[in-house]
């Protein structure tokens, strides 16, 4: 059973299309990270998969379960942080904790009291007293002590210090370990490329691009530079390879596909120096973002 | 200041500019915030101010009618507590200023105080005080400005109020002071809802605070219009101002001085208070830290009830209060001196006989009945709040289902709503045995719980305006209570046909003790808020949740 399963997944508000026909499948166990810039979506979906919103055509099941119909029996597996920490302000840390930790059950409590810790908040401090890191700390805590077996999490680490980002992902890494599923939404693109097995990227509302690092990063563009012993040579042209002039002696190759014909085309000249790269995610990213992207040709 | 009201004063001119300065903005900005509740009571300016003398003059058609009801009215206790003190009820203009004049002041009042609150501790506590200080705005522009803003509020108000007197035929030059009269406690309790937004660090403190000393305002006016001796009590609150200025029976204009030196002083305290302190707090610190309180955490319900404690305790403990004076007032009502045909005639208000203890109480009641559906209203008003906030997002990602959490919010303020009802008619019995007035217990215990039907209707409607509009829910369940309330006022002296006068529920109201319980009714009342807000638990049910 699928730990994630949506079908044609469209959401409409008024005149707006915030989402428009999700297929979306997430294997119990994966990390799966959900990229795309503000306003894309990622939020709407969320709330489709929740059951918080109502889907305009489609539906989503959390472990087959539909979270419109049926949320509480769907929600008893799921460990939600929201993008924005929406808690009561008069209320402590401590008794924010508890609540949810009684609302939810099946809370770790010894879990949560080492996440206390390891995340430094000051559970005797006022919700209205605390900075909007803190206040999504006491989020974070409340989701990962559940050890639900699908945390769905919107821009967990916004307002996090690094420090607290990298524990955060240690506990993301330790989740995974404990065979938890884990659907991160965020625009933070080292963050998923640290923590996700397989990533999706959102553009107004649809699924433009989707797969494992390995995958999106084999359909897109290598990056080649060459440093040449004196004048750079002048090359004939190769399909699907764009090259740029770096300096008198060097060259900039933009790959799409295999580098065979680039390494052909080389052989003969005196190249002193050759970097291949793969592109980061924020290449692939921005890819799709740059208006050439071409949307739509999802692979996952 | 001289500076700042100039600034004030040229926002209007700024407007016309292409560029406007950040005083005209800010100004603007604040008038839009505040338009929602400026329409309310802008409705409720120029319908109450035409309708009262309108059907006055269709109610007491002749000379010698009027006088007969002045003559009941004039040495009447009970009625002065909610109206005022009466100057000259034989005529339309006397009339008016004293049933006009003395309910829109008490609005009034509120209206200062809530457009000031707002404008003020309201857009700090959303953090955009800091935003905009955080620009090229002084303190003391972003402060003025926001009172400009309250200012044209009480403009808007005193023209509705004018036109609507206007619309009933009243003379323009009497009408105007009149409205006057009534708008002058407006700069004063905002002048006061400035000084308690320095002081309180959230908007519902200051609103408590500020709703504790408008309480207290009325009740000056109230000992002050109904204790013999106590008359100069009336100097001390602007209420009582309002009614010291005479409109239409003998004006004392020179009395608008102390409106004018009050707002005037609490105007320059709230911006000294306000010129040294740190943004987003008040001169009240709030604990920051508290040791855990892990009591009433098992639910939505249990967590709510904690929320909700205080405001509950503060409504249950100033209605004891309010019921045991009322009470007590109601020893003084007394049947020699109110001919039994006048009585009559002012059946025709729907109140029933006022003329005996037991009458004045039923009257009283009626209002308690309103105030208390007004109750049942807020605490819908409470819950929409947890969705505007989002708080209920977080409750609903956990396996938590959407009636139920609707469910329990209903039934909290269905219980509170019991308990506040009964506590009520007990302190009103207690405040009437102290005043020398012979009201059976049980009489007073089932004029308590004569209020649960029509407060169960209004929750219900409240529940479902709230599941299918949940953004214009406050305004529609006051709404609807305000029109119901007001057309049984005066649907019957409007000469409305009988079935028309009846679609209010408060027609439908048995007024205990003075009428027998209206078992029937009640049960139809209580029956369709059932329905109303069984009805609100399906449809919340299929509904997106909506923020701010």
């Amino acid at each position: 059973m699928t730990a994630i399963h949506a079908e044609g997944l469209t959401k409409r508000y008024g005149e707006t299309l915030a989402l428009d026909g999700l297929d979306l499948s997430i294997e119990p166990g994966e990390v799966y990270g959900y990229l795309g810039p503000n306003g894309a979506g990622k939020t709407t979906t969320i709330r489709l998969l929740l059951g918080i919103h109502r889907p305009t055509a489609g539906r989503a099941e959390l472990f087959g379960v539909d979270a419109w119909a049926d949320p509480v029996p769907a929600h008893r597996r799921v460990a939600y942080v929201a993008g924005e920490p929406y808690l009561w302000p008069a209320m402590t840390g401590a008794e924010t904790l508890e609540f949810l930790a009684r609302l939810h059950g099946g809370t770790d409590r010894a879990y949560r009291d080492e996440l206390v810790q390891r995340f430094d908040l000051d559970t005797g401090k006022k919700i209205r007293a605390l900075s909007k890191g803190n206040r999504q700390k006491v989020q974070l805590i409340a989701a990962l002590a559940t050890r639900a077996d699908l945390l769905v999490m919107d821009e967990p680490t916004s307002g996090l210090d690094p420090l607290m980002e990298m524990t955060f992902r240690e506990c993301v890494a330790a989740a995974r370990q404990r065979g938890q599923t884990v659907f991160l939404s965020s625009h933070i693109l080292a963050e998923v490329e640290a923590v996700c097995d397989r990533v999706g990227i959102l553009k107004q509302g649809k699924l433009v691009d989707q797969g494992t690092l390995a995958d999106l990063r084999h359909l897109s563009t290598h990056t080649v530079e060459v440093t040449f012993d004196g004048p750079a040579p002048q090359l004939a042209p190769l399909p699907g390879v764009q090259v740029e002039p770096v300096g008198r002696s060097g060259l900039r190759f933009e790959v799409g596909g295999s580098v065979g014909p680039v390494i052909n085309a080389l052989a003969g000249h005196p190249v002193t120096a050759l970097t291949s790269r793969e592109p980061s995610l924020e290449e692939i990213f921005l890819h799709h973002y740059d208006g050439h992207g071409t949307a739509g040709h999802g692979h996952g | 200041m001289g500076t700042v009201s100039q600034q004030a004063q040229t926002a209007p001119r700024a407007k016309d500019r292409p560029a406007r300065g950040p005083a005209a903005a800010l100004t603007a900005r604040a008038a839009k915030n505040s338009r929602v509740l400026t329409i309310a009571f802008t409705y409720l300016f120029v319908v109450y101010s035409f309708i009262q003398p309108y059907a006055y003059r269709r109610g007491y058609a002749t000379l010698a009618s009027r006088r007969a009801f002045a003559a009941s009215f004039e040495g009447n206790k009970g009625l002065r507590l909610l109206y005022g003190l009466p100057h000259d009820v034989a005529t339309v203009a006397g009339y008016t200023a004293w049933r006009v004049g003395g309910v829109l002041a008490i609005a009034a009042a509120a209206f200062g105080l809530l457009v000031a609150v707002g404008a003020l501790r309201g857009e700090e506590d959303a953090g955009r005080t800091e935003l905009t200080l955080a620009g090229i705005v002084s303190r003391r522009t972003a402060y003025w400005s926001a009172m400009a803003a309250a200012g044209g509020g009480a403009l808007i108000l005193w023209l509705a109020e004018f036109a609507g007197f206007l619309a009933a035929r009243l003379p323009a030059a009497g009408a105007a002071y009149l409205a006057l009269a009534t708008v002058s406690v407006i700069p004063v309790t905002a002048g006061a809802g400035a000084v308690v937004s320095q002081i309180a660090p959230t908007r519902r403190m200051a609103l408590e605070i500020g709703g504790g000393a408008v309480g207290l305002l009325f009740l000056l006016r109230v000992v002050a219009d109904t204790v013999d001796s106590a008359g100069w009590l009336r100097w001390a609150t602007p209420l009582g101002w309002a009614e010291e200025l005479r409109p239409l029976a003998g004006p004392q204009p020179a009395v608008l001085l102390l409106p004018a030196a009050a707002s005037v002083a609490l105007l320059w305290l709230a911006a000294r208070l306000g010129a040294t302190r740190d943004i987003g707090s008040g001169l009240i610190a709030l604990r920051g830290s508290a040791a855990p309180r892990l009591r009433l955490l098992s639910s939505p319900a249990a967590q709510a009830l904690r929320s909700q404690r205080d405001s509950l305790t503060a409504w249950a403990g100033s209605g004891a209060v309010l019921a045991f004076i009322l009470g007590a007032v109601s020893g003084s009502v007394t049947p020699a001196d109110v001919p039994h045909r006048l009585d009559q005639q002012f059946a025709k208000l729907g109140t029933g006989s006022i003329v005996t203890p037991a009458g004045y109480l039923a009257l009283i009641f009626l209002f308690v009945i309103l105030t208390i559906s007004v109750f049942a209203c807020a605490q819908v008003g409470a819950a929409r709040r947890e969705e505007a906030g989002q708080q209920l997002e977080t409750l609903l990602a956990q396996p938590v289902g959407r009636a139920g959490w609707l469910a329990g919010r209903l039934l909290i303020a269905a219980g509170a709503t019991v308990v506040i009802s009964l506590l009520t008619g007990l302190l009103a019995w207690a405040g009437a045995a102290s005043g020398g007035a012979h009201v059976p217990l049980g009489q007073m215990i089932e004029a308590g719980a004569n209020c649960l039907p029509v407060a169960a209707l209004f929750l219900g409607i409240a529940a479902l305006a709230y599941a299918v509009v949940p953004r214009a829910s406050a305004a529609v369940s006051y709404g609807i209570l305000t029109v119901t309330f007001l057309w049984q006022a005066v649907g019957a002296l409007l000469g409305a046909p009988g079935w028309l006068v009846g679609v209010t529920p408060f027609a439908h109201v048995g007024l205990v003790p003075a009428e027998p319980f209206r078992a029937g009714a009640a049960a139809v009342m209580a029956a369709i808020g059932l329905a109303a807000a069984l009805a609100a638990l399906a449809v919340f049910r299929r509904r997106d949740l909506l923020g701010d």
